[in-house]
């Protein structure tokens, strides 16, 4: 069982690290596009 | 704004969850908790490869290389989630099977999906020129996604197969999956596929603004 919190815990971190890049490259393609 | 908070609060809700449950399949034991995360994967793929077949018709009834452009993201959204689903099933057959690699018809079809995905690709690179480019590549697209019923539903159940098929229906149709199980799963399908749309959005938007900028610089 203590494997499986390493494992969600490992999984969070992923998640919250793809999440935070999804939102950082939105903010600068909307940056992008009101250049225009 | 409101579709992030969703997606990152379902995919939390997800992860957490497909840990401190019982694993779904007790004969299977814990390697089946990647079910939540390889059934979801397989089923975007097959998202992304609809909406690139659909994008690639609307092409050729356009012609407007927007909608080259959704095919193309669409692809390789598809390509790239077929990809984390081949790994992800590796990994279970090597707890299950002791070996990643058994060509297993789910493990062979799948490979074929990605090398006609792959050559996709390879027939854009190829080509010089926007619209001979986004022309073949549409008919290509449609052409591809016609094999993708038969190597994702049809092959893996007419021929003899490790991989488990009874997860969501069992072999008399019948729904067969525990409360708690349904519970995970069928949020896993829309937060992967609120993931997917997410990707899919940002990525058309990039390939506008590309396209854009290439235009500014020939002005």
């Amino acid at each position: 069982m203590t494997s499986n919190y390493t494992v969600m815990t490992v999984t969070l971190l992923v998640w919250l690290v793809i999440f935070i890049y999804l939102i950082r490259l939105e903010g600068k393609v909307k940056k992008l596009e009101e250049e225009k | 704004m409101i579709w992030n908070v969703i997606l990152f609060v379902l995919m939390g809700w997800v992860i957490v969850m497909a840990f401190i449950t019982p694993a779904p399949q007790q004969v299977i034991g814990e390697a089946s908790r990647i079910f939540y995360f390889h059934v979801p994967q397989a089923w975007v793929a097959v998202v992304g490869f609809v909406v690139s077949m659909v994008a690639s018709i609307n092409y050729l009834r356009r012609g407007r290389l927007t909608d080259d452009d959704r095919a193309r993201v669409a692809a390789e959204l598809g390509f790239v989630f077929c990809l984390l689903a081949t790994v992800s099933g590796s990994i279970f057959a090597k707890v299950t099977w002791n070996s990643y690699w058994n060509w297993d018809p789910r493990e062979t079809s799948i490979l074929f999906l990605l090398l006609i995905y792959g050559a996709y690709f390879a027939l854009r690179s190829a080509l010089t020129g926007d619209e001979k480019r986004a022309r073949l590549a549409a008919v290509y697209s449609i052409f591809a996604f016609i094999t993708v019923p038969f190597l994702v539903f049809v092959v893996p159940r007419v021929l003899p197969s490790l991989h488990p098929s009874d997860s969501v229906v069992d072999s008399a149709g019948q729904f067969s999956m525990s409360g708690t199980t349904a519970m995970i799963f069928f949020p896993a399908l829309v937060a992967f596929s609120l993931l997917f749309f997410r990707l899919y959005i940002l990525g058309v938007r990039i390939s506008i603004l590309k396209r854009r900028r290439i235009e500014e610089s020939q002005l």
